[in-house]
């Protein structure tokens, strides 16, 4: 008999047996699973070039190669680089590999409380810079093609804007640029860190890194969760019961878990220019953002970008990157817009087929070799 | 014994009739108004002085004890304060908030009570810390309470007005209401400010535990968290120094234009 036509006796009870029969398969998967089986970042690589906590990785290639420059990845410092390889059917690195790529990554490390002092200074124009320099070094070119994520994207920006010369093509992948366009769609979900930000003081801010050293993970970790609420309350209990049918769902869960656990601290410095000097002040786009006695001009950069953007982003809302366009030096932008949020458009199944693809066709169009 | 077998005694009862006497309002007229003055004992005379200066300190204790009660105490609302359930879901009362700021106030000496005086500041700094955390919590709860009352609006009920029956669906009606209120009620400007008090006021409390742990640290002759972070500041720059001196050094790669560059920190360190 069908569920609908039963009656709400019969009903209550094949719930109740659905409902206990899914936990007790949770709790036959989650005893069986052993933490090491939940592995994050596993794509083969080698580390090529370390400063200080910097590690450069470059990684071995699965395919002919298709692009001649190679593609420098960095991530910013609000989470980790190993979100671009969370498993193997959900990579970005893979799929960037099987498609002929070359691919570096650049892994801050985990700031402690010496790293305090370091500051968007020491991460463009030292760390990122000496990779780029090695890459350079290594293929005999003069410049590479980068790719930026979220403050990574910051980073990529800024390092192109100050030296142009050494960028081929610019990718930038959920990269906030005005921030203050946050609210600028009127969806009532996006933007949380932007308002968060601007309801506190500069000296709140001061006085924040004063005591904690850094802009800690659990701290930004508690605003995340801020944003969606919903989620925040049912993962524990609903969204995991969801995954207990299927052992691969639960798996990719608790490799998204074991990611978002390992949210570094934000070096304090570097996290009050972050704050202050870019999401308050909103010195990027107005050309104001000084780094190293000189300004950080969008207009200086040169080289092709290519913009992508998800378009239910609410931590970088989409406006807030698509702000770029009219700020940039290139005449050769591109922007793709992809469904899904911030972190889906890397990690979800219906993104595989579409990032990777897209930037590979965009590099391949201007690819010299 | 009388008064007419013992003299002394006569002069004793005497005095001690003159003396309350004219606290009382009664008796006869004192024996003072029948004898000219020089002809008062010294002993009257002391018990006169005495009586003097008990009343008038017993008037000044009067209208310090009245000014005490008009501002603290006497005032109902006050009293309503005390007494209202509300304020004692905040972990320290206003009172001794209010006395904590009192000392605090009060006259520094420089070779007294130094530590005294920190201790206090951070029990008011907790205080303010409780306080702030209280009233974050106070802007939840009322988040929440708007998220039941929504919720018992639509329960049981789907968008289609079919009432459904499965727990799956009540618990996604529920997520459903509390997300959409969270979020609206995150975003408000009540919310924001509440959190922002309470992140201040935390490390505000975070960096006065610091300073006394440094007095600590520094009687046991032992490094400060000032101290490393000084020296990790100091070896950052060092760093940075070496790069620009090793890339001076070393001829310049193509298309990097520019040396990088130095950057102190824009802000200063400050010990709370």
């Amino acid at each position: 008999m069908p569920s609908s036509r039963k009656t709400v006796a019969a009903q209550a009870v094949e719930e109740w047996n659905d409902l206990n029969l899914n936990l007790a398969r949770g709790q036959r998967l989650l005893r069986r699973l052993k933490d090491e089986e939940v592995q994050i970042a596993t794509a083969d690589k080698e580390v090529v070039f370390r400063e200080d906590k910097t590690t450069l990785y470059r990684y071995k290639p699965t395919a002919k190669r298709t692009i001649g420059v190679p593609v420098l990845v960095a991530y910013g410092q609000i989470g980790r680089y190993t979100m671009t390889d969370l498993q193997e059917d959900r990579s970005l690195l893979r799929n960037l590999l099987a498609l002929g790529v070359d691919v570096y990554a650049v892994d801050w490390g985990s700031p402690g409380r010496g790293d305090r002092w370091l500051t968007f200074e020491d991460y463009v124009e030292v760390y990122l810079a000496d990779c780029v320099d090695y890459i350079c070094r290594e293929h005999g070119t003069s410049a590479i093609n980068l790719l930026g994520i979220c403050e990574g994207g910051i980073f990529a920006l800024c390092y192109a804007a100050l030296y142009p010369e050494r960028v081929q093509n610019l990718i930038l992948t959920i990269t906030p640029v005005d921030f203050h366009q946050d609210q600028a769609e009127g969806r009532p979900n996006h933007g949380f860190i932007n308002l968060w930000t601007r309801s506190l003081g500069d000296d709140d801010i001061e006085r924040l890194i004063e005591a904690s050293g850094n802009l800690r993970g659990e701290l930004m970790s508690h605003v995340f969760s801020q944003m969606t609420p919903g989620a925040t309350m049912s993962k524990y209990n609903v969204g995991l019961l969801d995954t207990f049918d299927d052992e691969k769902k639960l798996l990719n869960f608790l490799r998204m878990e074991k990611w978002l656990a390992d949210r570094p601290h934000h070096p304090g410095e570097a996290a009050k220019q972050l704050l202050i000097n870019l999401y308050k002040n909103n010195e990027l786009v107005k050309g104001e953002f000084r780094l190293g006695g000189r300004n950080v001009d969008l207009g200086a950069i040169t080289a092709p970008v290519l913009n992508v953007y998800a378009k239910d982003d609410h931590i970088i809302p989409p406006k807030t990157t698509q702000a770029l366009k009219d700020v940039v030096g290139t005449k050769d932008y591109t922007e793709i817009g992809l469904d899904g949020g911030h972190v889906g458009v890397f990690v979800s199944g219906k993104s595989q087929g579409v990032l990777g693809k897209g930037i590979v066709d965009w590099l391949r169009r201007r690819d010299r070799r | 014994m009388n008064a007419k077998s013992n003299p002394g005694s006569a002069d004793w009862f005497t005095a001690q009739q003159a003396m309350w006497a004219p606290w009382l309002g009664i008796g006869a007229p004192s024996t003072d108004e029948k004898r000219p003055a020089h002809a008062r004992s010294a002993l009257e005379e002391q018990f006169d002085e005495l009586r003097d200066t008990w009343l008038g300190s017993a008037a000044k204790w009067s209208e310090f004890v009245r000014d005490a009660a008009q501002n603290e105490l006497g005032d109902p609302a006050k009293l309503r304060e005390v007494f209202a359930p509300a304020s004692w879901a905040r972990f320290g009362s206003d009172l001794l908030d209010g006395e904590l700021r009192r000392f605090l106030e009060g006259p520094r000496y420089a070779l007294l009570w130094d530590l005294d005086r920190k201790m206090l500041e951070l029990q008011q700094l907790t205080l303010r810390r409780d306080q702030d955390v209280a009233a974050y919590q106070a802007v939840l709860q009322k988040a929440w309470n708007l998220a039941y009352e929504r919720f018992a609006r639509v329960v049981g009920t789907g968008p289609d007005g079919v009432r459904s029956r499965t727990w799956r669906s009540m618990v996604d009606q529920w997520l459903t209401a509390a997300n959409d209120t969270l979020t609206e009620v995150y975003r408000t400007e009540e919310f924001l400010e509440a959190q922002r008090r309470a992140l201040r006021s935390a490390s505000d409390r975070h960096l006065k535990e610091r300073e006394i742990a440094e007095t600590w640290s520094e009687a046991a002759h032992l490094p400060t968290r000032s101290e490393v972070d000084e020296l990790q500041r100091e070896v950052v720059e060092l760093r940075r120094e070496l790069r620009l001196l090793r890339r001076a050094a070393q001829p310049a790669p193509s298309g990097r234009a520019v040396a990088p560059a130095r950057r102190k920190p824009a802000t200063k360190r400050s010990r709370a």
